[in-house]
């Protein structure tokens, strides 16, 4: 049976209204920055930090919900849980390519280079390549890409820890995982109302994608239902 | 500061590029759901 719509003007609403909240946050993260204390031996370079370690988290939380929604379709045949490992991967995709920019921009100012074969470095671009190759699997799998790759999501989530400590297991040019909590005073609120501005943005395109994702099947459902009616009707 | 304003600005438009995107999708699928809601409606 085909339901009506009368919530989706109000998602809509709320949708909107969120993505003005984070945006207005945008706002003022930049100013939070500009006025954060300078960094003393890499001077103003320094306040990349303040956006390339959140949209690093990004990738990091993205792959692990990509990861438990494809359990859920695994092992349960979720629909829900699909959707939900689809739209984040591409958020995934999306702020592991702010990371890859932001990284080398740093990089560049810090080390002299835009790029060096560094485990942290190394280990980051397979994570984002596993889900560019998540999509890939879906897109171009076949009729079993969709299962390919949920299990392919699972050696992604897989790669995170080991993104995440490979700065303390093998000491390479990155800074560590303290390097957050040894900020001096200064730069912790613009740091945290940073990273809270950009998972809520996060939170916001995953809801946005959601969305798709929930049109994509109701007009699949619709298209069935026509077939059916033509169908009758001949 | 070029780097600096690179890297935020980078940020900015990857989001926005992908919001329109998103965005524009929501819309076709819509406007494709709304004609065959109409289709399917008896008597239309």
């Amino acid at each position: 049976m085909l339901s009506p719509m009368p919530t989706a003007r109000k998602s809509q609403a709320r949708f909107l209204v969120g993505l003005l909240l984070t945006m207005h946050g945008f706002f003022v993260v930049p100013w939070l920055v500009a006025n954060a204390p300078l960094e003393k031996t890499m001077g103003i370079v320094q306040k990349i930090f303040y956006f390339h370690v959140p949209c690093a988290w990004l990738l990091m939380l993205s792959t692990f919900v990509c990861a438990g929604g494809s359990l859920a379709y695994l092992f349960r045949g979720s629909e829900r849980g699909d959707r939900l490992a689809q739209s984040s991967a591409e958020l995934g995709v999306l702020f592991g390519l702010c990371v890859m920019v932001t990284g080398p921009l740093w990089a560049r100012a810090a080390w002299g280079v835009f790029w060096t074969w560094d485990v942290r470095l190394t280990s980051s671009l397979l994570l984002w390549l596993m889900l560019i190759a998540y999509g890939l699997a879906r897109r171009y799998g076949g009729a079993g890409g969709r299962r390919l790759a949920a299990a392919m999501a699972l050696f992604a989530a897989a790669d995170v820890p080991l993104v995440y400590l490979s700065v303390n297991l093998w000491r390479g040019l990155h800074p560590t995982t303290k390097t957050v909590s040894s900020l001096a005073p200064g730069m912790r609120l613009p740091f945290f109302f940073s990273l809270a501005i950009f998972s809520a943005l996060w939170g916001v395109l995953l809801a946005l994608r959601m969305r798709v994702e929930r049109s994509q099947a109701r007009l699949v459902e619709l298209e069935l239902a026509v077939e059916d009616a033509e169908g009758k009707s001949q | 500061m070029t780097y600096v304003a690179l890297a935020y600005g980078f940020i900015w438009g990857a989001v926005f590029t992908y919001v329109a995107l998103v965005g524009r999708r929501v819309a076709k699928i819509d406007a494709e759901i709304e004609d065959l809601r109409r289709r399917v409606k008896p008597g239309a």
